[in-house]
């Protein structure tokens, strides 16, 4: 009887202490340091870093990027660390957007502007896929160049002139 | 045995015997080899009829004494009689310690148990417990020795109603956390304000805890006497007396933290360490008394950078030139060399340096690398002097001065103080045939500041302080008042009054206390000049700082509910005004900035109960609850850093030479912090911490083994700061 009654208490103490803080993986997210070379120009509305599970080939996916609603980075320094919040999975494209001033939905082949974009370590003239399945992705580092923006049709299938 | 005195009969005999200019003989008579009470020795004034038995824990109480020099003789099968010649003035209660060498005649004379001190010193002259007019909670010799603890704040942190927060003391939720700036509770060693001159904080390290008798906690606003900073309460640490003889004590602690109980959050490949070494010589012979404590601690931390190293001296000399008269010169040096650990490491966000987060939203044993290599060196300790005079049966008075000095270094930020508060006081008693005791007395002090970060300043405080306790019918009354006039830099002095008035009063359903008072706190140096950076913003000066005051209000009520059971309840009530916090503001130029400010109102209402029951000689349980609502009246809000609900269950059995025990400690969820916008997301979870320990003694030798937070409960009480994990530390006593 006495061993149920200190057994019970045991397992009542045990639960009573239950629910402290607990290892919490971080919301999935790709995280790095942009580097910036050049001037940003004077129409810069502000810069973004978004990511694509899919390359957009084409204008209708080009808004299909995450986050939905990016945060800007900061201008006027060397470098500077990001994170942005994405859904698990397998990015094909993480880059850096400048958008000019007066940028509309209507406009964006000519307001928008890949600067930069994370590349494959083992061939650098390949963007670098990066997977954010069961952590975040981290040190995705990558270069801004204000001297070489390319429009969006560049990429598509088949590309602009 | 054992000597009991329940409140009611207590009260009954201080009125008794302050109408027959008589006095309160009581104390401890103890083995010193072991430092256990021996019972049933036959304590007595020679000549009369005056003799009473010592309890099964040593402790004595005689009554009737008569005012004047009196000799007192303690004697017990197996030891040599032990004789003391005291002054006693009418209507007072004094202390009389016998230290008696030899063996104890039986294994039996080591099951002492714990009764309620009854002795305390809220008022500025020693007092029954019963007598208090507002709640004080007492950590004794035995708590202190069981709970094989290090540190003072360590044994205080499971007193009812009592909290730490990151080291920041809380009486009934009085200081919140504030960066361990300006406390709202006031420090004493011995009754010598020792709180920091620039911050106004309290260094839990500056008195090692081999020197600590007891402690007690004066609940509610104590400023009436005390002044400055006792706006929540004060803890009074009483040192250790000096016996007559030579005596030694040796004690020694090692220890281990446990690794975090999760892979992910483990950051060093062993277990980290703790020990520590120190030794205490006394001698007394005649009229002269000292002693000296010397003593060392390294701790390795439970989370990363987090080691620290210590060094600790302390000494305590007395002259008694004739009986009633003694001269006391005390001090402490402290040298504390510390890591920092700045906060937890969170993902990093834009613009900030990168963590180790492992894929986790928090690593709270990891730091976030912004603050990699952060530590500080803190230097402190005090002087004190003290002559005791009872000049006659119906006054005694007496004057103090001290120097309290605190020097610390940081690296990562690099910031440098140094201050020093010099403190003196003098204060007389006067007891009248009729029952009255006057108190009154002046205290001044001076305290200032040379730092990188607070500038070059001084702040002076004179205090003048009265109270009378008489008996008005059946009741015991108290009512008194304190005006404090405070200046910093010599600027326009500020005036603030602190009344209070109180009543004790015998029922047949306990003792009933009631009182109502008025507090305040002087802004700190610190908070007025710091001019530094935090959280990425400029914080500013602010010189014209008011004092932040409050009202409190208490009735309480002290009952036996049994012969083995006693009830102690209390239900208080404060506001408090123009609460000093750090603020934010945009300045002209639309920088956000943060400035100390008197914004906030706030209420603090609720009720604070304790149980204490000895079923059995051996056996022993205390229950306390604190229920707090407190409210920000400014933002109609819960009041930050103030957990709701707090209960202490604590358990200790002894049998023979051996002892076991243990405390739980819950503490509801805090609520709310300040910097919502910034640590609002991190998670926040109720306290449950489980404190383990046993014991073992024979003779001279004594073991005891501590296992604080046995579960190994992971929490943590203000932003991004991890509690102590389970440690279990071993300290072995050696007393000659």
């Amino acid at each position: 009887m006495s061993s149920r009654v200190a057994r019970a208490a045991l397992v009542a103490a045990a639960l009573a202490c239950n629910g402290g803080l607990q290892p919490t993986p971080a919301p999935p997210s790709i995280s790095g340091i942009v580097t910036y070379r050049g001037a940003a120009p004077d129409s810069t509305q502000a810069v973004y870093v978004v990511a694509y599970q899919t390359f957009p080939h084409t204008r209708d996916s080009l808004f299909t990027f995450q986050p939905p609603v990016p945060q800007p980075l900061p201008l006027g320094v060397a470098t500077a660390a990001y994170r942005i919040p994405v859904e698990p999975g397998r990015y094909e494209w993480v880059l850096a957007v400048w958008v000019k001033q007066g940028f509309t939905l209507a406009n964006a082949d000519s307001t928008l502007r890949e600067t930069g974009y994370y590349r494959d370590p083992a061939d650098t003239s390949q963007p670098g896929v990066v997977d954010v399945l069961t952590q975040p992705a981290t040190s995705i580092d990558f270069v801004i160049d204000f001297g070489h923006m390319h429009p969006p049709c560049r990429y598509y299938t088949p590309p602009c002139p | 045995m054992p000597v009991k005195l329940p409140a009611a009969t207590a009260l009954l005999l201080v009125a008794r015997t302050l109408g027959a200019q008589t006095a309160i003989v009581y104390g401890t008579v103890r083995n010193v080899a072991t430092g256990v009470g021996v019972a049933n020795a036959n304590v007595f004034v020679p000549g009369t009829a005056l003799k009473t038995p010592s309890g099964t824990d040593g402790r004595y109480l005689l009554r009737n004494v008569p005012a004047g020099q009196v000799e007192i003789r303690a004697v017990v099968v197996g030891y040599p009689p032990a004789v003391r010649t005291v002054l006693v003035a009418a209507g007072d209660s004094v202390e009389v310690d016998f230290d008696l060498r030899g063996l104890p005649a039986a294994v039996d004379d080591l099951q002492a148990f714990t009764t309620e001190p009854l002795i305390v010193t809220a008022a500025k002259h020693s007092q029954l417990l019963a007598q208090a007019v507002t709640s004080v909670a007492l950590v004794s010799d035995t708590d202190l020795a069981r709970r094989a603890v290090s540190t003072v704040d360590e044994a205080v942190n499971r007193a009812p109603g009592v909290l730490f927060l990151a080291g920041q003391v809380n009486i009934r939720g009085s200081s919140g956390f504030v960066e361990g700036l300006g406390s709202r509770v006031l420090l004493l060693v011995d009754g010598v304000p020792a709180n920091q001159g620039d911050r106004g904080g309290i260094d839990w390290d500056m008195v090692p805890l081999a020197e600590v008798a007891h402690v007690e906690v004066l609940k509610g606003a104590g400023s009436s006497l005390y002044g400055s900073a006792a706006l929540g309460g004060v803890v009074n640490v009483i040192t250790r007396e000096t016996p007559l003889g030579f005596h030694a004590r040796i004690r020694a602690t090692g220890g281990a933290y446990a690794n975090p109980p999760f892979d992910v959050w483990r950051f060093r490949g062993g277990v980290g360490a703790l020990g520590g070494l120190d030794a205490t010589a006394s001698y007394g012979q005649g009229a002269v008394r000292g002693s000296l404590t010397l003593g060392g601690r390294h701790s390795d931390g439970y989370r990363e950078q987090d080691r620290s190293d210590q060094w600790e001296m302390s000494g305590k000399a007395e002259w008694l030139p004739q009986p009633g008269t003694r001269v006391t010169t005390s001090g402490a040096w402290t040298s504390h060399q510390y890591e920092v650990f700045p906060t937890w490491c969170v993902p990093v966000p834009p613009g900030t340096r990168a963590c180790d987060t492992r894929g986790q939203a928090f690593q709270p044993f990891l730091i976030d690398s912004s603050g990699a290599g952060s530590y500080t060196r803190s230097n402190k300790g005090y002087l004190s002097a003290t002559l005791d005079r009872t000049v006659s049966s119906r006054f005694s008075w007496e004057a103090r001065g001290s120097w309290l000095r605190t020097h610390f270094t940081d690296v990562n930020p690099d910031d440098w103080a140094v201050s020093n508060r010099f403190g003196g006081e003098v204060r007389g008693v006067s007891r009248s045939p009729s029952g009255r005791v006057v108190t009154a007395g002046v205290e001044v002090a001076r305290g200032d500041v040379t730092s990188d970060i607070f500038g070059d300043h001084t702040q002076n405080q004179v205090g003048m302080y009265g109270e009378a306790e008489g008996l008005l019918g059946g009741a015991r009354v108290t009512a008194g008042t304190r005006i404090d006039y405070l200046d910093a830099d010599s600027s326009q002095a500020t005036a603030v009054l602190s009344p209070r008035v109180g009543a004790v009063l015998t029922s047949r359903i306990g003792t009933w206390r009631a009182s109502a008072g008025r507090g305040f706190r002087a802004p700190t140096l610190a908070e007025r000049f710091v001019n530094t950076r935090a959280l990425g913003f400029q914080v500013i000066p602010n010189p014209a700082l008011h004092p932040e005051t409050a009202w409190s209000f208490e009735v309480g009520n002290a009952a036996p509910i049994a012969s083995w059971a006693r009830l102690d309840a209390a239900l208080f009530w404060t506001e408090a005004r123009q609460l000093i916090e750090p603020t934010f503001l945009v300045d002209a130029g639309g920088v956000a900035k943060i400035q100390i400010q008197n914004v906030s109102r706030a209420r603090l209402r609720g009720l604070d109960a304790s149980l204490v029951v000895t079923p059995f000689p051996s056996l022993t349980g205390t229950i306390a609850y604190l229920f707090l609502d407190a409210r920000d009246l400014a933002n109609d809000s819960v009041l930050a850093f103030r957990p709701k609900q707090l209960l202490t269950l604590s358990v200790d059995y002894r049998w023979r030479m051996f002892s076991v025990g243990g405390d739980f400690r819950y503490s509801s969820r805090i609520e709310r912090i300040e910097l919502e916008p910034v640590f609002g997301g991190d998670p926040r979870v109720a306290a449950k911490v489980l404190d383990l320990r046993a014991s073992w003694q024979r003779g001279a030798l004594a073991a005891r083994l501590l296992v604080a937070n046995a579960l190994n409960y992971i929490y943590n009480l203000v932003p991004r700061t991890l509690e102590p994990v389970r440690t279990a530390s071993v300290v072995l006593t050696w007393t000659y």
